[in-house]
């Protein structure tokens, strides 16, 4: 029987103040459910984690002898219709890349999100960069598109200074154009300038051509994203089935740059720990051979076999990055396998268990039972108090 | 996934496809909706030389009433037994036990008559009508014979018919309002079944078929033995794996599937006596 103390509180930079799960009111559901004779059994699994994310300062790799940096190369390229190229260094699969360096791109740069190209996993265009992964690519690779904005944005107000003629410290960059501070009247948007340095007619003496940026990022620090999973089952004690009643994600990645990702990436990970831990296994017979060789045998939870997920944040931006952010590629399944399974093991800890290997399928539950009967053939202490 | 080669013919009527199996011999397969007989053929678990496709025989598509029984053709799909208002009122464990084929795709293709002549002892149906104590009709080039459920089934995929029969009709007696309840016990929502239980009761009569708890669907007559003689529920479902014959597999040893069978026996007779 794990105890957890729970303290609710605001969050203190961000995020939301909902409560998602009634504690007491579950552990006191568990003290009227869990007593003997009771064939069905809830249980309450809580884990927390933090993670050591967005790989990494190529110094501190080299110390772990990782083989390669842990820098990303990113460029940004205005070109003079004003639309935006962005190479990225990371390759996405299916993470969202390139709507968020989209994002990323339109925020720094004043212009709609659309009007934003990112060429990416092709080394004919992106010959510079590492990989997608450890939740490396926002806090490493969106870090440098970001700065690359910024050296961009830096060339741009020189050209619109020279053109303006204003000095370059009196120019800031608002809303996608260039206006002299104070005189908000006078403006030149990006996109005049873009063309400009296409043209090259009029640019300020030694300046080159065109509006192009290259950046490489090494970070200074690694990121550290954390999260509390809770997760309420319902054990059958008699035929072994695990069913999982709640499941509330709390994750912590910093700022979001477009949360709906941020759920996508947590959605999947939640199922694929849960996965983990009541469904998938490589297993072998006893001359090596793998028995779960087909889908149908290695069992992949489809969406009618798994709960739905209520999802929280908080926020704290990380400190050692410009856009305060951490990365949650791998959060929803650290959180969620031991969730799961510590769920399971309170749901059972009045009947004497301790264990439960993974997958937690229902013979693997049943026979965790037993062996805890016939370890402890008195086993009247009920489970599920506070 | 690809299957051997086999040719492929296509009969109009009922006569033709026994004419059809007739000269092709052990190597033809009839296919009905395909739905156990294609993943198997892609497997190499099977490999006839010839399919004769019966999916247009449609004049054996058919639910309707005859006396104390309800007919039910062979080339009926799942969901139409599960959504058949016949079914509902007079074998309602039929029709829901029908609605745990596989997903609606699955249901919409695969017939009554294919799951029964695959003679899977993991499929729903085969040991639902079992313990229903259903009776098939099998067409053969000499006529029909009929074939009750509990001697059509022999061993994996093995049937009563003969090479040269087809299966037509199923025959399901009426219910006459006896409790009932099926119980599929599985990991995720479109597997098979790890052990199934489909019973009935009616006073002191009971029937209970098994899913998946030996070579064959299982009827459980020691459990009807059991409650036709007065014990309880709890005690008749302790009989539950003592007609049966259970494998180990992946989801399951021999012990756990016994121990299922008794648990699931009891709450689907539970169910079914309440």
């Amino acid at each position: 029987m794990h105890r957890a103390r729970v303290r609710l509180r605001r969050p203190r930079q961000g995020g939301d103040d909902r409560r998602l799960v009634d504690y007491v009111g579950v552990r006191s559901r568990q003290a009227t459910q869990n007593v003997e004779g009771s064939a069905k059994r809830l249980g309450l699994g809580v884990s927390t984690y933090f993670e050591m994310c967005g790989l990494a300062p190529s110094r501190v790799l080299a110390s772990l002898n990782y083989s390669a940096g842990g820098w990303e190369a990113a460029t940004v390229r205005i070109l003079p219709t004003a639309k935006v190229q962005v190479v990225t260094g990371t390759s996405p699969h299916g993470q969202g890349h390139e709507t968020a360096w989209s994002m990323i791109v339109a925020d720094k740069l004043g212009i709609d999100p659309g009007d934003v190209d990112v060429l990416h996993s092709d080394t004919t265009i992106a010959p510079l960069g590492m990989d997608t992964y450890g939740s490396r690519s926002l806090p490493v690779g969106g870090i440098a598109v970001s700065m690359a904005c910024d050296k961009v944005i830096e060339k741009a107000k020189q050209i619109a200074a020279h053109q303006m003629e204003a000095s370059v410290d009196d120019l800031e960059f608002v809303g996608g154009e260039f206006r002299v501070a104070g005189t908000p009247s006078k403006s030149t948007p990006l996109a005049a300038i873009a063309f400009a340095a296409f043209t090259a007619h009029d640019l300020p003496d030694g300046l080159e051509p065109n509006l192009e940026a290259q950046v490489t990022y090494d970070p200074p620090n690694f990121s550290w994203p954390f999260g509390t999973h809770m997760c309420l089952v319902e054990v059958d004690t008699e035929t072994g089935d695990v069913d999982v009643l709640q499941y509330v994600a709390v994750d912590d990645c910093g700022n979001q740059v477009n949360p709906m990702i941020v759920e996508g990436q947590v959605h999947g990970g939640v199922i694929q720990g849960l996965a983990q831990a009541l469904y998938e296994g490589a297993d072998y017979d006893s001359d090596g051979n793998l028995r779960t060789s087909t889908l149908a045998d290695y069992l992949v939870p489809a969406a009618s076999d798994v709960p739905s997920i209520t999802l929280g944040h908080s926020v704290t931006p990380s400190p050692t990055n410009s856009l305060g952010v951490k990365g949650v590629g791998e959060a929803g399944t650290i959180g969620s396998a031991p969730a799961v399974m510590n769920a399971i093991v309170d749901a059972l800890s009045g009947l004497g268990v301790s264990d439960v290997p993974m997958p937690a399928s229902p013979n693997t539950v049943w026979n965790a039972i037993a062996s805890a009967r016939r370890s402890q053939p008195d086993p009247t202490t009920p489970g599920g108090t506070q | 996934m690809i299957p051997a080669p086999f040719d492929y013919v296509r009969a109009e009527s009922a006569e033709e496809a026994i004419s059809l199996v007739g000269q092709h011999g052990d190597e033809a397969k009839f296919i009905a909706g395909g739905h156990s007989l294609l993943p198997m053929m892609k497997l190499r678990l099977a490999q006839p030389s010839v399919l004769i496709d019966i999916g247009r025989l449609s004049d054996l598509s058919y639910i309707r009433e005859e006396g104390d029984q309800i007919a039910i053709g062979a080339m009926t799909r799942h969901m139409d037994v599960e959504t058949s208002a016949l079914l509902k009122e007079h074998v309602p464990l039929l029709a829901h036990a029908a609605s745990h084929v596989g997903d609606p795709q699955v249901r919409h293709r695969g017939t009554l008559g294919g799951t029964i002549a695959h003679a899977d002892p993991a499929s729903d149906l085969p040991a639902t009508t079992l313990a229903l104590g259903a009776t098939y009709i099998a067409q053969g080039p000499n006529g029909t014979r009929e074939i009750a459920a509990s001697d059509f089934y022999r061993t994996f995929f093995e049937s009563a018919l003969e090479p040269d029969e087809m299966l037509t009709e199923v025959r399901v007696p009426k219910m006459n309002g006896a409790g009932w309840n099926f119980q599929k016990f599985n990991r995720r929502a479109q597997d098979w079944a790890i052990v199934g239980v489909a019973a009935w009761r009616n006073g002191d009569q009971a029937g209970v078929g098994l899913v998946n708890m030996g070579s064959t669907p299982v009827l459980a007559t020691s459990v009807a033995a059991a409650i036709a003689s007065g014990a309880s529920v709890a005690d008749a479902a302790e009989q539950a794996a003592a007609d049966a014959d259970p494998q180990a597999d992946l989801n399951a040893s021999i012990e756990y599937r016994q121990h299922l069978a008794r648990v699931l026996t009891r709450r689907a007779l539970e169910a079914a006596s309440s």
